[in-house]
């Protein structure tokens, strides 16, 4: 079996023809009785089919012979081919493709009974969220800059739509916050790619990491770099630039919060990792891993600290996302073969507990509980949704047998093997202080007096998207191999790490 | 018998949903399944012992397959050492479940509690029988979440307060422990105790600050002085039950912990050198620091609980002055090295968690009867309760290290074992002085205990007119049928140490 263009195309040609699908198909559920079951066939239909095309992806791609790890598909031979885009898959996309999909159709399970499907907008909601998975695959599966420049500034930049749901005076308040933030980041992108291109006369992945080794006076890749590292830790919330990020996710509706948290957000590691791992590969062509792990420190510091102070609980699981963009740097930064696993399961641990911990808390926030008070007793109150969020504050807090766990101890590790010990003696005492501010919340959960003692009945359809996510915690955690077997040939695929 | 570790580890697990629905019947279902499936584990570790005594490398392994990309097995293996405290281990749930029906009667989600209690036996067991050092680490932080919503949902007064206390401390030091087994991964490329012992000879400069590390951590929850503020507030506010495996054999896997992988794994990189003797001679005088202040507070401590609390923190030093007696010279192979001194530590971490549960159970006893705690309100209650006052009595002797009561051979042991020492190495002179010196301070505490509580004259006598419902009789037969099988143990282990002692001796080869 091969690997040809149609395999690459099918699951982003089928994810946007069904993005654009559903709103005409709307049209027709709206005129059915039972509108939320019209409305669960439908994604059934079309998870179906996008499951089907990146199952078929990725298991002609597992079933091509090892030593031939990257598959670049060009549109076009001809004299421009280097200005075309390319497509290019190798086991990193693969496995990212896989996520996304998963994660995305839990989430509008999610979304399905959150966001009410008889509301007037809710069908766009849905056409957007479709849309930016398949910018999101699409930028995991392009092969040159432009091209992932491309479909992830869609993925960044479209994520507003989502976020702007409400349309309420704070949502509208952190969406142009974010909105603003994703223009700079896209303009000091632009600048910086196009010094990349001054310099090496290609975008091509490969042809400019092969310029770049080549390149002798540095100074101007230098320059290059900064502004791309700026942009890109931009997007992915890195300390300092990290400010939008909590607002922007706790004014969104929790649907989005848990959509952006579990796929944008992990779309954004990827592209780090691709550009600084793959392309600027340390030593070779530029030694950034002492900024990086500078930078790593002060993002979980922060992310951790400003958590320790929160007491609106979105909020606090929005200075959570801070600091694990934080985790996984650190796993970046260490550049071992178990640092860039560990990094890679956390994109998926990390993607599926912040999603679970915000669809779990979006449940809690639908009766008006917010505030670390109101959650006084919510255990007993509603006690499913807080289990949900329980297992999610444990898988946080890294304790086994959750995901987060084994997570958090590959990134540790990778971080002594690298010689950063220093680097992992701050991430752990940050982990203690992450277990400290987690626990306060399972005190008040579980350890206060409500205000009233009346049980709340809690919706047992958004229940069941939660609990899948919780399971999927737990069965990673207590098997990891199931996750690390996806992951190896990415690791095979990198031959400059140790 | 094949797989019969693994059957330890997945009993619990799998009894999870009949114990949740027997819960909702009746609780006396619930307990009776827990203390079954207790029973049962026993009894399958017991299969193990007759490979024990035979195979050539004296112990029982089972492996299978886990995360091979990170080099981990789930290994499962018993020596003497750990058999021995798993058995006792259950033996501590067994008693604890038959407690429960009548001490927890009438509280609120009880299916709940039992289905906690069965799974903090997994992590509890679970910590004693595995060689491979991630799932160690797993059992390690597994037990800590039952214990941390036992607590705080059956507990005393501000009982989440304690439990928070009682998680952070401990997760703190954990992940000290996390950072040390990484070092040993990341540097050996070995995640099995075994094989850690031998990779590490060749990196000693980075194995002391991996044992430092291990060790630091490991004293959290042995709650060794200054790491003990946890203890007190966590062992008072729990419920009895609860209690009893805190003190008896939670805070006994630090102990253990130190032994197996601090002294055992790690400390045979740097042995024979001046570091390794000043660790060693570090770890003895923190047990006499712990062994003192325990003692010391407990004299004059007035809540039932804390008294027995501080009493487990001299205990702890008991048990960390009996580790630093392991011989600082370098050996040649083998996993561990049995002196007198450490199998009597081992010997002292079974006998003390059979006594202190037994004290702790009986004190549970005395103020569910009662609904008192400050001993100053206490007294007389010999004659009401004679059953509770036998057993408190026992305990307390046990725990005072008088015969024939089972604390009384293991620190006999561990004396024995520190005068053999004396003669090549002074500087435990003084240590063992104090050591002994703090026995008597033992005995007063707990002559102090059973005397404020049981003989002395009632403080106040009860009103003519107090009906039937409050008048102040022995416990029930299930918290009977409890405290008599701890003081059966006590005794056993008393006069008849033989199995025990055999069983662990086994492990060392001098």
């Amino acid at each position: 079996m091969m690997v040809g263009i149609f395999d690459v195309a099918f699951p982003l040609v089928s994810l946007v023809t069904f993005s654009l699908l559903t709103i005409p198909v709307f049209r027709l559920i709206r005129k059915t009785t039972h509108k939320t079951a019209a409305a669960l066939v439908w994604f059934a239909i079309v998870f179906a089919v996008v499951f089907f095309a990146v199952a078929n992806l990725a298991l002609r791609y597992y079933a091509l012979p090892s030593p031939q790890p990257f598959i670049s598909l060009s549109l076009s031979d001809t004299a421009l081919s280097w200005l075309s885009s390319v497509f290019m898959i190798d086991g990193i996309s693969v496995y990212m493709a896989l996520m996304f999909t998963a994660v995305c159709a839990v989430t509008l399970l999610y979304s399905v009974f959150y966001i009410n499907p008889k509301e007037r907008p809710s069908e766009r909601y849905y056409a957007v969220m479709l849309l930016l998975t398949a910018a999101v695959v699409g930028a995991v599966f392009s092969g040159d800059l432009l091209t992932m420049f491309i479909f992830w500034e869609a993925a960044a930049a479209g994520s507003s739509f989502l976020m702007l749901y409400r349309k309420n005076r704070t949502s509208l308040n952190s969406t142009l916050k974010y909105i603003v933030m994703i223009v700079i980041a896209s303009a000091f992108i632009v600048f910086g790619l196009s010094l990349v291109f001054g310099i090496t006369g290609t975008l091509n992945f490969w042809a400019v990491k092969e310029a770049l080794i080549a390149l002798s006076d540095k100074s101007l890749l230098i320059l290059a770099f900064i502004f791309i590292a700026a942009g890109y830790a931009i997007e992915s919330a890195i300390v300092p630039f990290h400010f939008w990020l909590p607002d922007a996710y706790a004014a969104a509706p929790s649907s989005t919060s848990a959509f952006l948290s579990a796929v944008i957000d992990q779309g954004s590691y990827y592209v780090l990792i691709r550009v600084l791992v793959y392309i600027l590969a340390p030593t070779a062509v530029l030694d950034w891993t002492l900024m990086l792990a500078v930078m790593a420190a002060f993002t979980m510091i922060v992310g951790n600290l400003f958590a320790l102070i929160q007491n609106n609980v979105k909020m606090l699981i929005g200075n959570i996302c801070v600091a694990d963009v934080g985790y996984n740097l650190v796993a970046i930064t260490s550049l071992t073969s178990d640092g860039l696993r560990g990094n890679l399961y956390f994109f998926l641990i990390g993607g599926v507990t912040t999603a679970l911990a915000f669809m779990a808390v979006g449940i809690i926030n639908h009766y008006g509980f917010k505030s670390l008070q109101d959650f006084s007793g919510i255990g007993r109150k509603m006690p499913l949704s807080s289990l949900a969020l329980l297992m999610a504050a444990l898988s946080f807090a890294g304790m086994p047998p959750f995901g987060g766990f084994i997570a958090k101890y590959m990134v540790f590790t990778s971080a002594i093997e690298a010689k950063l010990a220093w680097l992992a003696v701050i991430g752990v005492v940050m982990s203690v202080i992450q277990v400290a501010y987690l626990f306060r919340l399972v005190n008040y959960m579980y350890g206060k007096k409500p205000a009233d003692e009346t049980r709340i009945k809690e919706p047992v359809k958004l229940l069941i998207p939660v609990f899948i996510l919780a399971g999927a915690i737990i069965i990673f955690g207590l098997f990891p191999q199931i996750v690390l077997n996806l992951i190896e040939p990415v690791i095979r695929q990198l031959p400059f790490i140790p | 018998m094949l797989y019969s570790l693994l059957l330890v580890f997945l009993l619990p697990a799998l009894g999870v949903p009949f114990v949740y629905f027997g819960g909702k019947k009746s609780s006396k279902l619930a307990a009776a399944i827990v203390a079954l499936i207790a029973l049962i584990n026993i009894a399958l570790v017991l299969t193990t012992v007759p490979t024990i005594l035979t195979s050539p490398e004296r112990r029982y392994m089972e492996e299978y397959a886990w995360i091979p990309v990170l080099n981990s097995h789930f290994t499962l293996f018993v020596d003497g050492i750990s058999a021995s405290i798993a058995i006792i281990t259950l033996v501590l749930i067994v008693a604890a479940a038959c407690f429960s029906v009548k001490y927890m009667e009438g509280k609120k989600n009880l299916p709940v509690y039992y289905v906690l209690l069965s799974l903090l036996s997994i992590g509890l067991v679970g910590v004693f029988i595995t060689s491979n050092l991630l799932l160690f680490y797993f059992c390690w932080e597994l037990m800590l979440l039952p214990a941390y919503f036992i607590i705080g949902s059956w507990g005393y007064r501000e009982a989440y307060r304690a439990a928070f206390k009682f998680f952070i401390f401990t997760h703190a030091g954990a992940v000290f422990v996390l950072l040390g087994i990484g070092a040993i991964y990341m540097v050996t490329g070995a995640t099995d105790m075994f094989a850690a012992q031998t990779a590490l000879l060749s990196v000693p400069d980075l194995a002391k600050w991996i044992i430092i590390a291990l060790t630091a951590g490991f004293a959290v929850k042995m709650a060794i002085v200054p790491l003990h503020m946890w203890l007190p507030d966590a062992h008072s506010e729990a419920p009895a039950t609860m209690s009893a495996l805190l003190s008896g054999v939670i805070i006994s896997a630090g102990a253990y912990a130190i032994l197996r992988l601090s002294l055992g794994a790690v400390f045979p990189a740097v042995a024979g050198t001046d570091f390794g003797v000043t660790f060693l001679h570090g770890l003895a005088v923190f047990g006499v620091i712990s062994a003192f202040f325990g003692a010391f507070i407990a004299l004059v401590e007035t809540d039932i609980k804390r008294i027995i609390a501080y009493s487990s923190i001299a205990h702890m030093g008991y048990i960390l002055f009996g580790l630093s007696l392991y011989p600082s010279e370098p050996l040649v192979g083998g996993a561990l090295a049995l002196t007198t001194a450490i199998t009597g530590t081992v010997f002292h971490i079974l006998t003390h968690a059979v006594s202190k549960g037994l004290l702790f159970l009986s004190a549970g006893a005395v103020m569910h009867q009662t609904e008192q705690r400050d001993i100053r309100e206490m007294g007389g209650l010999s004659g009401k309760m004679p059953f509770t006052t036998a057993s408190a009595v026992i305990s307390g002797l046990s725990i005072a290290g008088s015969p024939p009561f089972a604390c009384f051979i293991s620190e006999f042991l561990i004396f024995v074992g520190a005068f053999d020492i004396i003669r090549t190495n002074a500087f435990y002179l003084i240590p063992t002085v104090f050591m002994l010196i703090a026995t008597v301070f033992s005995l007063a505490y707990s002559l102090r205990f059973v005397y404020r509580i049981f003989i002395s004259a009632a403080k106040t006598e009860p009103a003519p007119s107090v009906d039937e419902k409050h008048k102040i009789v022995d416990v029930p037969n299930s918290m009977k049928l409890a405290l008599l099988i701890l003081v059966i143990f006590v005794v056993l282990l008393g006069v008849y140490p033989t199995f025990f002692i055999n069983l662990i001796n086994t492990v060392g080869f001098i």
